[in-house]
């Protein structure tokens, strides 16, 4: 009887969410979004595929790791993963909440990442190398598929309670960033803890992560071990089971909860418009856990990204920690009127106000991580010894500060991402409306530019030393000011548009005309040029940017994933150059297929696309 | 005699939808003006476009004679607005929301305490003072909007739905209110689809289906005699069906 009844409710959920996904299809926003990740997608999963023929298990296993890891942390970072069936929308049914627990996990089956990760998994099959493995190969990579995903659900749901109290807000952004920070600098640590075999440790580790059990059952299996097969297979049977009950147990708790605010410890007490205006925004940083909780993770990312080199001894990048903070919170922090939603109203119907509202919100953001950034940059500039660093961190902080703080308000106003309306959020405080998407490419462009605000200031202190300070304080109240300028003009003149995008999101209409010339294209251009915008800043950035800088501060222990730094002498300027030519090509490719096809548009101008 | 508000070919198209097609209404100062129409008939939309929220595709709207697109600040100091649906400043507790707005609106501390605490009284908000409005209840954001609208004194209150999810108490209060603000010298345009209380509140109605004014004058005119739901139902042109069918609902 459960048994049918789960399956019935499975199916229905099922239904529902593939006509869901089909209706996604017919937005072009979306559908870019979906062709542009599941291209990249399959092209990782081609690669695992590969990596599982040369027959390396060791590094299948890290790579299966590093599979699960991307499940795990990525919901975290796009808005609390895919939730086209939100459990909020059964709660008035009659089901057992395992029932429909179950039933959403299969509906979550159902989907492009599932599909990606499954023939990731066949990397399984292709490592068995004979009849016996390959048939324990299919059993554990199903295991392993659904371990990923439960994985993944539960973590959002985990997520999701902390983020109701301060701690847990806290305590999730720290965690987060250490993450975050460990997949671009980990390397360091596990350097400094196995000093001798790296791969092997990591392998090792990754086998015995659930990650690897898949893995060890099948090698298991070619041994003909068939003990082992039976417990890594059962171990995956038992975590997924343990998971589906923790998590059925999390959702009972989140469409049951109630959602207020916290008691309210300071009342406003502003005597001016401009200084309410300020009084607001700050509330919404101390009283929002999820604004607290963005301000914690962008710090704390700095802070980690740049002391775990410490693990073996490097300090070159402590005096770093500051300016990375800035930029991570400038792209963390970019949709600010989208995430207030339709509330703009009461500023529209407010004669005048939206210079005091843009200026108030960046004198926020400014108060939030201004003082906390220089004191870091000071503190670990001192430590780090390197004398040479100061001139260099003490002209891109202030350009960077002012750079972020006039490029957010300026983002959040023309490239503003419609959200839920807070007061109709569901019980997933990551998940503020269905634009994981859109908000995800903003904040890879904001973190470009935000970093791109520091090169004049950076570029002059590497070549005169302290002028670059004046020039980046400069740069920073320029940057502030006209951004903020542009802003405040933006919001009175296109004040109720902006209000319209917030309220009723994207209409078809709209995007069939934002997108008419566009769809004009070949389907293999449009790909082409979104994969060139989307992927432009690797090559411009990592690979050219970063080692340039790390050349001209005379820093050469790290190398890390830098290309360039692994040539010898003038190769490295020949990859940077020739890195940098590709980033910026793939950048012009994409741009200007984009704005061509917006001219032709049948009805006009880039500025109406632009709108 | 002058007038509040006049909305002059008014058109707004979503999609293939004309949502609002040219139209057209007075409301003359100090009246009660009632907006009726069935669920989408482009309420909301027309007022939203009325008062400076959304922009038209046609048409324009004149607040005591200043027009809304082309001097928007003048017109929106004239204009109190309670919106239907739309998100508040979340974080800030509702007396914080009235002073923050207040101040923006360039009224002095002391006057906006003052508005702020009274009006808090008279809605009954003024024992949630520990209370973010996120944690609001329906006819709390609706009272506080309310309130949101008249901080300011406006000449013209524009009311979407200003009834919706109220209590009953809070509904005789807010009646009062506004009858108040009529005999004061105010005027209010307001939208519902409860005929009942337009009937009883407005002297004025205008019934909007399809985005166009079907009838529009006093109460007395539109109502032809009969009550004002059946001149209602026969304007709209809707059947009133629920009677045949759904056996399977009898027990």
């Amino acid at each position: 009887m459960a048994l049918a009844l789960t399956y019935a409710t499975s199916r229905t959920l099922v239904r529902m969410r593939l006509a869901a996904f089909r209706h996604g299809l017919d937005d072009q926003f979306r559908r870019s979004w979906i062709v542009t990740g599941g291209f990249v997608g399959l092209a990782l999963a081609g690669g695992t595929l590969w990596l599982a023929g040369r027959g390396d298990h060791d590094v299948l296993a890290v790579v299966l790791a590093v599979w699960m890891l991307g499940w795990v942390v990525g919901p975290l970072f796009a808005g609390g993963g895919d939730e086209t069936l939100k459990p909020e929308y059964f709660t008035m049914l009659p089901l057992p909440p395992r029932t429909l627990s179950a039933g959403l996990l299969v509906a979550a089956l159902a989907g492009v990442a599932p599909v990606i990760s499954l023939i990731a998994l066949l990397s399984l099959v292709v490592v068995s190398g004979g009849v016996a493995a390959a048939l324990v190969a299919v059993p554990a990579l199903l295991l392993q598929l659904l371990c990923f995903l439960l994985a993944s659900r539960l973590a959002v749901a985990v997520y999701g309670v902390l983020l109701q109290v301060r701690a847990g807000a806290v305590i999730a952004a720290l965690v987060n960033a250490f993450i975050l920070a460990f997949t671009a600098q980990g390397w360091a640590l596990i350097v400094a803890f196995v000093s001798t075999d790296v791969q092997g440790a990591f392998a090792t580790g990754a086998r015995i992560a659930p990650s690897g059990w898949g893995l060890v059952a099948v090698e298991a299996a070619g041994r003909g071990e068939w003990l082992e097969v039976l417990a890594a297979l059962a171990g995956l049977v038992v975590l997924a089971v343990v998971m589906l009950l923790a998590w059925s147990a999390l959702l009972v708790r989140r469409t049951t909860g109630s959602r207020t605010g916290g008691t309210v410890r300071r009342q406003l007490s502003a005597r001016t418009g401009a200084g309410a205006a300020g009084a607001k925004e700050l509330r919404s940083w101390t009283r929002d856990l999820l604004y607290g909780h963005r301000a914690v993770f962008a710090v704390a990312y700095g802070l980690f990204f740049c002391m775990m080199p410490l693990a073996i001894g490097m300090k070159s990048m402590l005096p770093w920690a500051g300016p990375a903070a800035v930029v991570m919170a400038g792209s963390m922090t970019a949709n600010l009127y989208g995430a207030d939603g339709t509330a703009f109203w009461t500023t529209l119907m407010t004669p005048g106000s939206s210079r005091a509202d843009v200026r108030a919100r960046q004198r926020a953001f400014l108060l939030v991580f201004g003082p906390s950034t220089l004191l870091i940059t000071l503190l670990l500039t001192w430590w780090s010894g390197d004398t040479r660093a100061w001139p260099l961190v003490l002209s891109a902080l202030p350009a960077l500060l002012g750079g972020a703080a006039g490029l957010v308000v300026a983002c959040s106003v023309y490239a503003a991402v419609p959200t839920t309306d807070a007061h109709k959020r569901s019980g997933n405080p990551l998940n503020s409306g269905e634009n994981e998407g859109e908000t995800m490419g903003i904040v890879y462009v904001m973190l470009v530019l935000v970093a791109a605000t520091c090169a004049p200031a950076l570029i002059l202190a590497l070549y005169t030393g302290w002028w670059g300070v004046p020039v980046g304080v400069l740069s920073g109240v320029l940057a502030w000011w006209y951004f903020g300028r542009v802003a405040a003009r933006r919001l009175d003149a296109r004040g109720p548009e902006l209000l319209t995008l917030l309220r009723h999101g994207r209409s078809p209409a709209e995007q069939a005309k934002k997108t008419a010339g566009f769809d004009a294209l070949p389907k293999w251009r449009r790909t082409l040029a979104g994969f060139c915008l989307g992927f432009g800043a690797i090559p411009l950035f990592p690979q050219a940017v970063v080692p340039a800088i790390f050349k001209l501060t005379g820093n050469h222990d790290t190398k890390s994933w830098f290309l360039a730094l692994y040539q010898d002498g003038p190769w490295q300027w020949i990859v940077i150059v020739l890195m940098a030519v590709l980033g910026l090509s793939m950048y012009a490719y994409g741009g200007l297929t984009y704005y061509y096809a917006k001219k032709n548009a049948p009805d006009g101008s880039v500025a109406v696309a632009a709108g | 005699m002058e007038e509040a508000l006049e909305l002059v070919g008014l058109t707004k198209v979503f999609g293939e939808q004309r949502a609002v097609d040219d139209l057209s209404l007075t409301v003359p100062a100090r009246s009660f003006f009632g907006v009726l129409g069935p669920n989408g008939a482009g309420k909301t939309t027309s007022l939203s476009m009325a008062v400076g929220l959304l922009r038209p595709d046609g048409g324009t709207a004149r607040i005591f004679g200043v027009d809304v697109w082309r001097d928007p600040t003048r017109a929106k100091a004239l204009v109190g607005v309670l919106p239907d649906g739309l998100g508040m400043p979340e974080r800030l507790t509702g007396r914080e929301v009235l002073t923050y707005l207040g101040l923006l609106r360039g009224l002095p501390e002391d006057e906006v305490a003052r508005r702020a605490a009274e009006l808090l009284e008279v809605l009954e908000l003024d024992h949630e003072d520990d209370k973010q409005v996120i944690g609001y209840s329906t006819g709390m954001r609706k009272k506080l909007g309310l309130a949101v609208a008249l901080l300011h004194a406006p000449r013209l209150l524009v009311l979407d739905e200003p009834f919706e999810a109220v209590d009953p108490v809070s509904a005789a209060t807010i009646r009062t209110i506004l009858h108040r603000f009529i005999a004061g010298g105010g005027s209010v345009v307001m939208s519902s689809h409860v005929m009942a209380l337009v009937e009883q509140l407005c002297d004025r109605v205008a019934v909007v289906a399809d985005g166009k004014v079907v009838a529009a004058g006093t109460v007395a005119e539109v109502q032809a005699g009969g009550s004002l739901e059946d001149a209602f139902v026969s304007l709209v042109g809707a059947s009133t069906r629920g009677a045949e069918g759904l056996t399977w609902l009898s027990h």
